[in-house]
């Protein structure tokens, strides 16, 4: 699916899908505040364009938004996405350990957050190849 | 690690951008090399050290600090 959408067109597109989704889930929901699904509409699709305008950049930001990243610039993100998932799983942490302090009804997203965060770490672990190694060759040479 | 990607690419008359052309990378990541703030990987380094016509370790020190 991916090779069939343009380069610069994916991450609007992924952008713009999960923007609508989140309306759509407004518009579900129902009540007096549905008018936040228009809001959403309309904020996914400022972001979108502002994405697919940032593709066009000769900026390191451009390069990531445009899907155009070379070698340098997928370890940035790479790590920026590192950094950020550090600070979710902080932030989930103090977040559970406060609810479980005031004794809140509230912890088990935290605790979900968590165990989402670590499962990833261990599914990251295995698809990319720890312990893939093996044996070493000159293993049983005196 | 000092390299000589700077001296090369303007001993040819090259612009940052011309030889990022040449690399399949971008401009900045040619400047973050000459700078020695990015380390190329091995297929990054052997593309620049062929299109300069030298080896790897002609283009690439580690026995120097990048800017001495």
């Amino acid at each position: 699916m991916m090779t069939s959408i343009r380069p610069r067109l994916r991450k609007p597109a992924w952008n713009a899908l999960a923007g609508l989704l989140f309306a759509v889930a407004w518009l579900v929901r129902g009540g007096p505040l549905w008018w936040v699904s228009i809001l959403a509409v309309i904020a996914t699709a400022v972001r979108a364009i502002s994405l697919y305008r940032m593709g066009a950049a000769d900026t390191d930001e451009g390069a990531l938004a445009g899907s155009r990243a070379d070698e340098r610039q997928r370890q940035l993100s790479l790590r920026s996405r590192s950094l950020a998932c550090n600070l979710a799983a902080v932030a989930s942490f103090v977040g559970l350990t406060a609810a479980i302090a005031v004794n809140a009804p509230w912890w088990w997203p935290f605790l979900v957050i968590l165990a989402v965060i670590g499962f990833g770490y261990l599914l990251g672990l295995s698809t990319y190849g720890v312990a893939e190694e093996g044996q070493a060759d000159d293993a049983g040479i005196p | 690690m000092q390299n000589r990607v700077r001296e090369q690419r303007v001993g040819r008359g090259l612009s940052q951008a011309e030889l990022a052309a040449a690399l399949s990378v971008s401009r900045q990541t040619v400047i973050s090399i000459e700078s020695g703030r990015y380390l190329p990987s091995l297929p990054l380094a052997f593309s620049i050290a062929r299109f300069f016509g030298l080896t790897v370790d002609t283009m690439f020190d580690p026995d120097e600090e990048a800017g001495t």
